[in-house]
């Protein structure tokens, strides 16, 4: 996948452009609007990650160029604006998602997989995990012909570590995930270990949940083959 | 009581008293000037009496009698002239009485002794004591009507003046310091009056708002752009935290430390955002268009908190009218503002404790929740600084930056809602919210 990052913000691109690489994406860097814009006009991409606030224009203004030269990128825009009519300006002019700075890159990496799932119409089948077996899309969790019913939350911390497998996810990067920007000012991350205590006892009445590992003083990670 | 007020009271309260006063001695006064211009009279006629003698000689009045006598027709003056044997040259004016045809009277009388040719003469002229009250009486009630006249002409004005003197202070009261709520948004115009005073006064009221706002709105602009300048270093330091976290050459150790530094990190970051949510709520930068059944918001946001009270053991009972749905709001900020609320009960109460959500719909068509607990409580002293930024809780061991519930105050300003709390210490806290008639709609 061909990603290019349009980001003023120089350590933060080579950040980014760091932790995509790690999960095989080839990206490219633009500074400024007037460089995006020519990097759009010679290469094909298939995510373009746009910040508003550049230094010779917004962000916003590069969405047309985009949609004239590379109509079949998937466009997400990152912004400290964070205002509302940003969001709903930015996704009226098409954009695929939108994300607010501070951002955590595992967020941003799951939003470019729901994104190319949903374009390219990925159907994954039922992905076993131990002796259970998770479909991501309809949302459940099968022991052999039952299900085991999970709270909503339940369910999207699970699938969360799920798309992550085999990668530790810090207590922080689960919740921002779950609860988004509710701004609690002393959100306790022992939220998520109630989840996920309640997550192995609904499970273990079933089977054992050793592939679902508690990292000590970092978080939760799935292991699987 | 207000200004044009106690004036009026003050001007005619003096000049009744005064007035009552004067009606009070006022028949002394006219009695002495009755008196006064009787004996003054007396003796304009005794002198006129004395130039006739003087010009005609003493028979012009006695005529070769020895005396000589005359009287009006009503005898309330009468004048005689005799020869004397009494050689004292008296002059006094004395009442007296006089037999005049059998009948006894009272009278005012001028008697004065003087001698022509070698004899002495008595004058009398006399003026009935019965007439001189005459004049007495009509004197006084036409002064008296005169008065009330002129005092009720002059309370009248005094009124009117009074009023018309007073308005721009009622003005500026009016347009600066009545309802009016803060920031001010449109600028104070000042009220025409020619009393430096009154303009001084507004003058200084106008510049103060202006101070006010000023201060408030560049703390509004520190605040939204420290906030929103934290954001970009903090993306930056967070992500490379995360590609550290990701490093294999990263030890297990290493680990929970750049774990910690995130920590410490995510904690910036909410207060920033907290703090722009503020400022955002400040700026008007949400919509209220959306239409909420608050009973199954509630119910949603329990859910979610569920099982931190089952792990914490704390009761809660929820009785919500389901017909209720609140108009021209914004849902997010009402989530986040009863999130918060509830949020805040939880931390408080301990283990066997119990928070209940109640609601009733007054009688003006308002509509009011309660979210009490049965936790720690506020102390008195600290309850009217609970909604203030950075107010730590100093009771406990807790932890919180202390702007949940500013940020829950901001809320309920921003949708006029009315928010109240009241405490006990270690009986609970109640948190009264109440919407206004015109926000509130009743669904089947």
């Amino acid at each position: 996948m061909h990603v290019l990052i349009v980001e003023d913000e120089k350590t933060l691109a080579y950040e980014m452009a760091d932790f995509l690489k790690k999960a095989f994406y080839v990206c490219d860097l633009a500074h400024t609007l007037e460089k995006g814009i020519e990097s759009v006009s010679v290469n094909r991409y298939d995510f373009i990650l746009i910040d508003l606030g550049l230094p010779d224009g917004d962000g916003l203004d590069m969405l047309q160029q985009v949609k004239a030269h590379n109509s079949e990128a998937a466009i997400i825009i990152l912004t400290a604006r964070g205002n509302l009519e940003d969001r709903i300006k930015g996704l009226d002019l098409g954009a695929d998602d939108y994300l607010a700075k501070p951002f955590y890159l595992l967020e941003l990496q799951s939003r470019m997989q729901a994104i190319a799932r949903r374009k390219f119409d990925i159907k994954e089948e039922l992905i076993p995990v131990g002796n259970f077996q998770i479909d991501l899309q309809k949302r459940f969790v099968l022991y052999g012909q039952d299900t085991i019913e999970l709270s909503r939350k339940e369910f999207d911390l699970l699938s969360y570590l799920l798309l992550h497998k085999n990668r530790v996810l810090t207590r922080m990067q689960l919740s921002e995930h779950i609860w988004g920007t509710v701004a609690v000012d002393d959100f306790d991350s022992n939220y998520i270990d109630a989840h996920i205590k309640n997550i192995r006892k609904k499970l273990n009445v079933w089977a054992h949940t050793d592939w679902l590992e508690t990292v000590r003083g970092v978080g939760y990670r799935i292991k699987i083959q | 009581m207000k200004l044009a007020t106690k004036l009026i009271l003050f001007i005619s309260g003096s000049k009744f008293i005064i007035v009552g006063l004067f009606i009070l001695v006022l028949p002394v006064l006219v009695g002495e000037i009755a008196s006064e211009y009787t004996n003054y009279m007396l003796r304009m006629q005794r002198a006129e009496v004395m130039q006739t003698i003087h010009k005609n000689g003493l028979d012009y009045y006695l005529q070769g009698e020895n005396e000589y006598g005359s009287y009006t027709m009503l005898r309330e003056e009468y004048i005689a002239l005799e020869q004397t044997d009494h050689a004292v040259l008296q002059d006094t004016i004395r009442d007296a009485k006089r037999v005049i045809e059998g009948d006894t009277l009272n009278y005012r009388i001028l008697s004065h002794v003087f001698t022509h040719q070698g004899r002495h003469y008595l004058l009398e002229i006399g003026k009935t004591t019965a007439s001189i009250d005459h004049y007495n009486r009509p004197l006084q009630r036409v002064t008296l009507y005169a008065l009330v006249f002129l005092i009720a002409l002059t309370v009248l004005v005094d009124i009117v003046f009074t009023r018309i003197l007073v308005r721009p202070l009622s003005l500026i009261i009016k347009t600066k310091l009545l309802n009016r709520k803060f920031p001010f948004r449109r600028k104070p115009e000042l009220v025409q009056t020619s009393t430096t005073d009154f303009r001084y006064l507004d003058e200084s009221l106008v510049l103060l708002m202006q101070q006010i706002n000023e201060a408030f709105e560049k703390e509004r602009e520190f605040t939204a752009n420290a906030s929103h300048e934290f954001m970009t270093p903090i993306s930056i330091l967070q992500s490379k935290m995360e590609n550290l976290l990701r490093d294999d050459l990263v030890n297990d150790d290493a680990a929970v430390r750049v774990v910690e530094m995130m920590r410490t990190l995510d904690r910036l970051k909410r207060i920033s955002g907290s703090l722009l949510l503020i400022s955002r709520i400040d700026n008007e930068q949400y919509t209220k268009t959306d239409t909420l059944p608050i009973a199954s918001m509630i119910e949603e946001l329990m859910a979610e908190v569920d099982f931190k009270l089952e792990e914490q053991g704390i009761q809660t009972s929820r009785t919500l009218r389901p017909d209720i749905a609140l108009l021209h709001v914004n849902a997010d900020l009402l989530f986040q503002l009863f999130y918060n609320l509830i949020h805040n009960a939880i931390k408080f109460t301990p283990s066997g404790g119990k928070i209940s959500i109640t609601d009733q719909l007054l009688t003006d068509g308002a509509y009011q929740i309660q979210i009490s607990d049965t936790g720690a409580g506020i102390p008195s002293e600290q309850l009217p600084f609970v909604f203030d930024r950075f107010k730590k809780s100093t009771s406990g061991n807790q932890t919180g930056f202390g702007l949940g519930l500013a940020i829950v105050k901001r809320i309920a300003t921003y949708h006029h809602m009315q928010i109240e709390v009241s405490s006990q210490v270690n009986k609970g806290t109640q948190f009264t919210l109440t919407f206004a008639a015109k926000n509130v709609k009743k669904v089947e």
